[in-house]
């Protein structure tokens, strides 16, 4: 057992190798289980102090089952997920408890993560009860303070949930978060269900409160266009597997994964629209409950061979001149070269066929 | 400032809103009104009756064979029954019998339903396995026979004590007793589909990343959220927990004379059907009245206290 | 769908055997045991002649092993005596059974055939006079005290206008169909009037909750009459849910028909149950209670089994889904 408080050089979270499965249907006497949706199939990734790591990826891929495992919500199949030293898939009752009052998280839909029957000064002060701090006037203060961190107005407290607009709901949720002070907060997708309009500026406050405050982040989004302002490294998923993972200046200058690449060719361009997933890629995500065999990319992939069709790829560094070893891992058979391809030939001009 | 200034204006409307919105359906529903009305009257006489009786000189409880059988007359409002007691005094006595064992048993089983279906629907797995097959064995069981032997139980050989055995208001405490023991199955199967339904929100994930543990979960979180069906469902069992005691009493297992309730108070006008049929009509009239007051009521809060208004 | 069939068959055999030990205890609670009894009919008794009968009749041992005991006897068809009938309990139950039958089969198909198309026409006028009309009357219906209602009919019908009995199943001596028919003419009404208030409540919320459904809209939008979109489309799938509902509700049927029963003297299973338990008859009490019990798991079982299989959306093969 290490220290419970970690050192410098250690990372604040460590998740290693996290399976996590679901099982649909089959409950009662004399049901069987019916399928199994692999959510997670062995992940791995770290964040160190300060630092925000963006977990992407489309939906259905596994990126909400991660955070809820880290938050421990749900427990992982196998696989271990080390938070400031402590294992948090096994910690139970009072150190499970101290645990999570570093590691804090903001949900995606702020209509569905805020009580409607609580006023929101109980909502953002909730984690300062559960935990016992201060007494009611201390604990009202802290409150007060946080809400106007967040360009909430302190007066503002004993209003409900359904008195205030969307963006104003997210800085509810994000005062939440914030007001026992983590070391780390696990934000899933908080801008995608807000207003266009909206999502910029709780972005600005997410970074003010990344910058001022030096926490780290676990930020999961699809929109690599968010990460490109936000992440220092970003971890792309693909069916429950992290197929590449890179600080963002490697990622966006040169991915190796196929996937990485059609996820950025998907950015909007100023003027230029938003192009589709499809100028890389064919077809929908297939079926999680059934995965593909091998490579989980391969029926979408411009690039696929046989191999991909029957071996799954290892995360493995990727080689050559890069920020430096370890940091860059790709999950592919046939990785893409240095440099992004030619913007319009598409991946699949270059692509070996089998 | 300019935005959350906005905000304060249009949401001080919309908190008016919601309580303003539920009364605003509940008053749409005159007969919901009219029974709440009704039922508040109803109590506040039943629970005045010492004072009811001082004033208009009659002792509910007071036999006196020379004045059998009187009909309606100035000493006696509605008459007297056959041991010529006053009977609008004994109808009242009734009133309050009928709503205390209604309104204690109704909320006793509230209380249990609703512990039974949070533990159920928060925790899942065995124990709502568990929960969920004795509440439906007790649904799937023919409840006046059951509750007829529960009635007809020997109390001394449960083993209570004399002095508990002896206490005149037994039959009251036990009728509430036996009601609640079975009547906790619709509030328990509301509630474990509601705590099925929160235990999934957001706010609930929220709560638990917070460090929140299950009972404060349960109270902070799933129980305000489930209330208002609580609420509905049992406004309306009020209404059948005064049918079971009144037809308990009636077939003489429920409240016992000399304490006068609707039930008994029939059992022997029975008798006397050929030579006095109001005395069968008055107690029974009021039950009907008092039963379909409730159920109106039920109604019409489960109208206005739709899940689907009060969001947002 | 067998597999789920024989699950819930296993189930309801479960709940039996455990009511039956519960009632089989509860019964033991009752006032006045069979000695008890013998020492009141018997004054020269003295207390070493009731130990001594209680040793001879098993009552000195655990409940438990008297349990089993009769649970043994009744397995291999033996119920014991009733003390009121002075018969074994298996010979007393059928004529009751019979009457029972009787009272709630009639009243079950009458309210059916009021509550369907009654519960259909409200549904369809929404918010119209006549469906608030219906309305009030479905509540007075679940409001009536049985045992009131069927006073006031017994003075309405049979002593201010005597002109239909208020006791029994046939006229002293007498007997024919239509004797019988007359008798039964009370008790049928009071229990349909119990009963068809909630049914016509299920049927109208049930119709209100199809109509609303997307293949209505289109069979209107196809240009079916609305005659034959109720008739065609509506009404099958509306009667889904009532079926079950209703089979659910067998239990508070047989209450119902328990206190009807008693009111008019009349012998059913409700009445038996009652007088056996009043009287001290605890063998009889016993296996009607059981019979009652056995009667309502098949009901419940009948109402599951039966929506699985006219619920196309639910397949139980291989356990496609939770059944509940």
């Amino acid at each position: 057992m290490s220290a419970p408080e970690h050192r410098a050089t250690e990372p604040l979270l460590e998740v290693r190798d996290l399976v996590k499965h679901f099982t649909i249907g089959g409950k009662g006497m004399f049901a069987r289980a019916s399928g199994r949706v692999q959510a997670l199939n062995g992940v791995s990734f770290t964040i160190g102090p300060g630092e925000t790591l963006a977990l992407v990826g489309e939906s259905g891929c596994g990126k909400t089952t991660a955070a809820r495992v880290i938050a421990r919500l749900y427990r992982p199949d196998s696989g271990v997920v080390r938070f400031k030293g402590m294992d948090m898939a096994t910690l139970k009752g009072g150190k499970l408890k101290s645990a999570r009052r570093a590691l804090q998280m903001v949900f995606q839909d702020p209509y569905g993560s805020l009580n409607p029957r609580l006023p929101i000064g109980a909502v953002i002060g909730e984690p300062l009860k559960i935990h016992g701090v201060g007494r009611a006037a201390e604990r009202r203060q802290r409150v007060a303070d946080v809400m106007v961190q967040v360009g909430l107005n302190p007066g503002d407290a004993d209003r409900y949930p359904h008195q205030f607009s969307g963006g104003q709901r997210q800085r509810i949720a994000i005062a939440r978060a914030l007001v026992l002070e983590p070391e780390l907060i696990i934000a899933d997708e908080p801008l995608s269900a807000l207003d266009v309009s909206i999502q910029s500026q709780i972005l600005n406050l997410l970074k003010d409160i990344q910058e001022d405050r030096g926490l780290a982040f676990l930020f999961i989004t699809h929109d690599l266009a968010v990460v490109n302002y936000f992440a220092d490294r970003v971890a792309v998923m693909y069916l429950g597997h992290i197929v590449e993972i890179a600080p963002r200046a490697a990622l966006f200058a040169a991915p190796r994964h196929p996937y990485s690449q059609a996820l950025i060719d998907a950015i909007p361009v100023p003027g230029g629209g938003k192009r589709r997933l499809g100028t890389a890629t064919a077809g929908d995500v297939p079926n999680p409950t059934s995965p593909p065999s091998g490579c989980p990319f391969h029926p979408r992939c411009a690039r696929a061979t046989g191999t991909c069709r029957e071996t799954m790829p290892a995360l493995v560094d990727v080689p050559g001149p890069g920020p430096g070893q370890g940091e860059h891992k790709v999950a592919c058979h046939h990785p893409l070269e240095d440099g992004p391809l030619e913007d319009g030939a598409g991946p699949a001009a270059g692509a070996p066929q089998p | 400032m300019n935005a959350a200034h906005h905000a304060m204006t249009r949401t001080g409307g919309a908190a008016r809103g919601v309580w303003s919105l539920f009364f605003h359906r509940l008053g749409a529903h005159r007969l919901a009104v009219g029974s709440a009305v009704f039922l508040a009257v109803l109590g506040v006489l039943a629970f005045a009756t010492p004072a009811i009786e001082a004033v208009l000189g009659v002792d509910a409880n007071l036999v006196d064979l020379s004045q059998r059988f009187q009909g309606p007359s100035r000493a006696h409002l509605l008459g007297t029954d056959e041991l010529g007691r006053d009977l609008a005094a004994r109808l009242l006595y009734g009133g309050q019998v009928s709503l205390f064992v209604g309104l204690v048993a109704a909320l006793a089983s509230a209380v249990t339903g609703t512990v039974i279906g949070l533990l159920a629907g928060y925790y899942g797995g065995k124990l709502d396995a568990l929960l969920m097959r004795l509440t439906d064995g007790v649904i799937a069981l023919p409840l006046l026979p059951l509750l007829i032997v529960l009635a007809a139980l020997d109390l001394e050989k449960l083993g209570l004590p004399e002095s508990v055995v002896q206490d005149p208001n037994i039959s009251l405490y036990r009728i509430i007793v036996i009601i609640s023991l079975v009547g906790w199955t619709t509030v328990a199967r509301l509630v474990r589909a509601a705590a099925l339904s929160v235990r999934e929100m957001d706010y609930v994930l929220a709560a638990t990343a917070a460090g929140a543990g299950g009972p404060r979960i349960m109270a902070v979180h799933i129980l305000p959220n489930v209330i208002s069906p609580i609420i509905v469902a049992s406004t309306l069992s009020v209404g059948n927990v005064i049918l079971l005691e009144s037809v308990l009493s009636f077939l003489g297992l429920g409240i016992q004379p000399p304490i006068a309730s609707w039930g008994n108070m029939l059992t022997g006008a029975q008798e006397l059907i050929w030579s006095s049929p109001e005395l069968a009509f008055y107690p029974g009239m009021l039950i009907f009245v008092t039963v379909i007051a409730f159920n109106f009521l039920g109604d019409g809060l489960q109208d206005a206290m739709d899940p689907r208004a009060m969001e947002g | 769908m067998t597999r789920y069939v024989m699950g819930r068959l296993v189930e309801s055999v479960i709940v039996l055997v455990i009511m039956s030990f519960v009632i089989y205890a509860l019964i033991g609670l009752m006032p006045g045991d069979p000695i008890d009894l013998m020492i009141q009919s018997d004054p020269r008794l003295t207390p070493a002649d009731a130990a001594r009968l209680r040793a001879v009749y098993g009552l000195d041992k655990p409940l438990v092993e008297r349990y089993l005991h009769w649970a043994t006897a009744a397995l291999s068809g033996d119920f014991g005596h009733s003390r009121l009938y002075v018969r074994p309990v298996l010979e007393v139950m059928p004529d009751f059974l019979l009457n029972t039958f009787n009272l709630m089969g009639l009243t079950f198909v009458i309210s059916i055939v009021i509550a369907v198309p009654v519960g259909v026409y409200a549904a369809l006028r929404q918010h119209s006079a006549g469906d608030y009309a219906i309305n009030l009357a479905c509540f007075a219906g679940i409001s009536v005290p049985i045992f009131w209602l069927a006073l006031m009919l017994i003075i309405l019908f049979a002593v201010l206008i005597p002109v239909l009995p208020a006791s029994g199943v046939s006229s002293i001596g007498g007997g024919g169909f239509l004797d019988h028919a007359r008798h039964l003419v009370l008790p049928v009404v009071t229990l349909t009037i119990f009963s068809v208030g909630s049914y016509t409540r299920f049927m109208r919320a049930s119709t209100i909750e199809v109509m609303r459904q997307d293949y209505i809209r289109t069979a209107f939008a196809k240009g079916a009459s609305r005659n034959r979109v109720v008739v065609r489309h509506a009404l099958r799938n509306a009667l889904l849910p009532v079926v079950t509902i209703i089979a659910l509700s067998f239990g508070t049927l047989f209450s119902g028909a328990l206190i009807t029963e008693t009111m008019f003297a009349y012998p059913g299973m409700g009445k038996l149950i009652y007088d056996s338990i009043m009287g001290n008859d605890f063998n009889m009490a016993l296996v009607a209670l059981l019979f009652a019990t056995l009667v309502t798991l098949l009901a419940n079982l009948a109402a599951d089994i039966a929506y699985a299989w006219l619920d196309p959306r639910i397949s139980y093969k291989s356990g496609g889904g939770s059944p509940r």
